[in-house]
């Protein structure tokens, strides 16, 4: 009969800290545990553990011909044994808790999972998709208890498949109007960005210090500038200030459109459907598109030549 | 008959003028001077050019390129336009346009409504004979938009209705009021400044004074006319083209000169005899018929308008900084550019605005300066400065008084005309308010020139776009850019 005994190759073992000469606890970490990123194959730490010779509490086999090396997971000779252990281990916990209360369904809290790519990066396993899709059902559905009873553990397992920056935790910084009656906005287009305090006013318009028409030559470009008050017919309500920076006099002239625009809606909230509908609200996100080789500009061929 | 002195000699004769008086000259002596000319040689006809002969072929099996002349090519001979046809056209003032509304209700600008605080943001008519009268001082130019209403009219805007309060102040009969105002105009670009001079014009029209204008200081300084020396030292240049049409235009202008007799004068220096008990509009015509005149005629009208019980004078200029730039498109034989002040016409404004002379009747010597067309002259900018001080703007910024830049060269003549303690007014033209704005916004709606209704959003619109009010900038969003 062939004894069992848990025993590791020697070469798996590589990873040894050269201060205390202990093997690391690589070796028996889990997927509840959090880790580090690491390009090297996984499949190390599923093996078995090192063996320790030295302690004595240890009985050798009987029958040393018949040893083998028993890995640590079953899943060592799965295809892709971190992320079987992982689904594995996430299941367990959901039958484990899958009796506690959850709460409505689009109540549970926003929560930006890994994406595929970067699970592969965590595990170093080529995970299909559609597999990594079971994993974040199961998490999707331990999202859903109620973060009230949400036990330690289960919330620990989870951490692990969230991105390190949650977007949906980002709460912007609410817009005031300063105790002079201020309100600024900032708004870009192109490479221009420009900074717009609003007051209430009159109607006048400073630029870089300077009066609107020094800067825009275009009576067009004035007219962008000033396109948020005069959508909202409020042009003789305020006065903009305004510092504008970058790019051209277009670029300057729609980047005071954003700025004014979200200097407005600091003021009053409510014209925000209006000034939609005028296209103040959205960032217009197109550049310059870059020069490709083999063409005079970003599209354009060079001429055609016979020959 | 064989002539009597050798071919030699007469060579030598056309080159210097002759020293012994035995030989009498009998060919008039052409002594060399400096050509006045300003036209530089390249701009003469190239030669025609040689025909080679020897017509080169390219060599078989070498293709040329060959352009066929096209039909279109071989159709292309038009007239070309006659020379200073272009010039004409684009100097032309068109004042009405039939096809613009007739605006119901608008008041002529008259003696009575003309310093009225009522009509303070209302656009007036200029009456007819009054429009002629402009004309003949050229106070309209070709870029201002008259060509768009039926009838020339213009904003009485805060600052109008204070120089009509000036003119008619300075029109009374009290010995007090007869004092001379030296004013420039100074603004950003587009803010009324010749504007604010045609409207001075018409209220002195109005008042029956005497307007002598130099429409445009460019023309007299960038070499365009004629000029000669005066007999004087520091060398002085008068330009009898010039002098000629100021002289032709005056009776026009100022009909009232109809009814001024001409008084003898006691020196019997006069170019010419003049007829005794001429008016003075007969004795401008007759300057302006000869150019050699023009200049003792033109010194001696003004020393008619200067003399006692006539009326007030107005001396009007546009463009301020040609006159008073580092040089002008005349040079002297010596070579060197003639500097403006040495223009004599130039000269005898300058006096009157530095108040070197006086208008012995009263008036106003007024100074328009220009931002569209004007050469840098830190001069004038530094004691436009010097005189103004530091400016306030209406958005609350200060705009400090300019200091002498050690590193600068100031043209001293300048900077004299133009020193502090000569009583010389700067006026600034701000732009208008939303009330003017509304009201020449009003009369651009009632001539068709504005189809949607003149509301308070929309004045308060434009008046941002404009910069606040900048009159020019309102006009260009209003009127000129409709999409």
């Amino acid at each position: 009969m062939a004894t069992k005994f848990t025993f590791s190759l020697p070469l798996r073992i590589s990873y040894q800290c050269p201060q205390c000469r202990t093997h690391s606890a690589r070796s028996i970490r889990n997927a509840s545990m959090p880790r580090p990123f690491s390009t090297a194959s996984s499949t190390r730490a599923i093996a078995a553990p090192a063996i320790d010779f030295s302690s004595t509490d240890k009985v050798p086999p009987p029958n040393m011909q018949n040893a083998r090396v028993v890995p640590a997971s079953p899943s060592y000779f799965s295809g892709r044994p971190d992320f079987t252990d992982n689904l594995l281990s996430l299941q367990a916990l959901l039958r484990k808790y899958q009796t506690l209360p959850t709460v409505a369904p689009g109540q549970a809290p926003r929560v930006a999972w890994r994406t595929v790519s970067q699970y592969r990066l965590l595990v170093g396993e080529p995970v299909r998709a559609s597999k990594y899709h079971q994993i974040i059902e199961v998490l999707k559905r331990l999202n859903q208890i109620h973060p009230a009873v949400m036990p330690p553990d289960l919330h620990a397992a989870m951490q692990i498949y969230k991105r390190d920056l949650n977007p949906y935790a980002v709460v912007k910084r609410p817009a005031i109007i300063d105790a002079d009656g201020r309100a600024c906005g900032i708004g870009r287009r192109k490479s221009s960005s420009a900074k717009v305090y609003l007051v209430p006013g009159e109607g006048e318009v400073l630029v870089n210090g300077k009066s609107i028409n020094h800067v825009f030559g275009r009576v067009h470009d004035r007219e962008s500038a000033l396109w948020p008050l005069k959508a909202t017919n409020r042009v003789d309500k305020y006065n903009v200030w305004a510092l504008v920076s970058g790019g051209g006099t277009t670029g300057q002239a729609e980047a005071l459109t954003l700025g004014t625009a979200k200097a407005l809606m600091v003021h009053e909230p409510d014209l925000k459907p209006a000034l939609r509908r005028a296209g103040c609200v959205t960032r217009d996100p197109r550049r310059v598109e870059r020069k490709k080789p083999g063409k005079l500009k970003a599209r354009k061929m060079p001429a055609w030549v016979k020959r | 008959m064989p002539s009597s002195i050798c071919w030699k000699c007469l060579s030598t004769t056309l080159t210097q003028p002759l020293r012994h008086g035995s030989i009498k000259p009998r060919i008039p002596i052409y002594l060399p001077t400096l050509a006045f000319s300003t036209t530089p040689s390249f701009q003469l006809p190239l030669p025609a050019k040689k025909s080679s002969g020897v017509k080169v072929t390219p060599k078989k099996g070498t293709k040329s390129l060959v352009i066929k002349k096209g039909k279109f090519q071989a159709e292309n001979r038009a007239r070309r336009p006659a020379p200073g046809e272009r010039k004409a056209l684009r100097k032309r003032i068109v004042l009405s346009n039939v096809n613009a509304l007739e605006v119901q209700g608008m008041q002529n600008i008259e003696v009575e409504n003309m310093s009225d605080q009522r009509v303070e943001g209302q656009v007036l008519r200029l009456p007819g004979p009054i429009v002629d009268q402009l004309r003949a001082v050229e106070a309209f130019k070709p870029t201002q938009s008259w060509g768009l209403f039926q009838s020339p009219g213009t904003l009485m805007r805060r600052e109008t209705v204070d120089m009509g309060k000036l003119i008619a102040d300075m029109s009374g009969e009290e010995g007090g009021s007869r004092r001379t105002v030296k004013m420039v105009l100074v603004g950003e670009k587009g803010s009324g400044k010749s504007m604010m001079l045609l409207q001075a014009m018409t209220m002195a029209f109005l008042k029956g004074w005497t307007v002598i204008n130099l429409p445009e200081a460019q023309d007299i300084t960038i070499g365009h006319t004629s000029y000669q020396p005066l007999p004087s030292s520091p060398p002085s240049y008068i330009q009898p083209a010039y002098l000629t049409n100021l002289l032709r235009n005056l009776p026009t202008a100022n009909p009232h000169l109809e009814s001024l007799q001409f008084s003898q004068p006691t020196s019997s220096d006069l170019p010419i005899p003049i007829p005794p008990n001429i008016s003075l509009a007969r004795l401008a015509s007759l300057g302006a018929s000869d150019p050699e005149i023009a200049y003792p005629i033109f010194n001696l009208l003004i020393t008619e308008l200067l003399s006692p019980g006539r009326p007030p004078v107005f001396l009007g200029l546009d463009g301020l900084a040609h006159a008073m730039q580092d040089g002008t498109g005349y040079t002297a034989p010596n070579l060197k550019p003639i500097h403006p002040y040495q223009l004599m016409i130039l000269e005898w404004y300058f006096k009157f605005l530095a108040g070197r002379r006086r208008l012995p009747n009263g008036g106003i010597v007024m100074a328009a300066t220009s931002q569209s067309n004007a050469p840098k002259v830190p001069s004038l900018d530094l004691a436009l400065s010097k005189l103004e001080g530091s400016v306030v703007t209406r958005a609350g910024q200060t705009v400090p008084q300019k200091e002498r830049n050690p590193f600068m060269r100031y043209d001293e003549r300048v900077m004299d005309t133009l020193k502090p303690g000569r009583g010389i007014q700067v006026q600034r033209l701000p732009g208008l308010s939303k009330e003017e704005a509304r009201g020449l916004m009003e009369y651009w709606a009632k001539s068709g020139m504005v189809r949607e209704r003149v509301s308070e959003g929309l004045v308060a619109e434009k008046w941002a776009v404009s910069g606040g009010g900048v009159v020019g900038e309102l006009e260009r969003a209003v009127i000129r850019m409709r999409v």
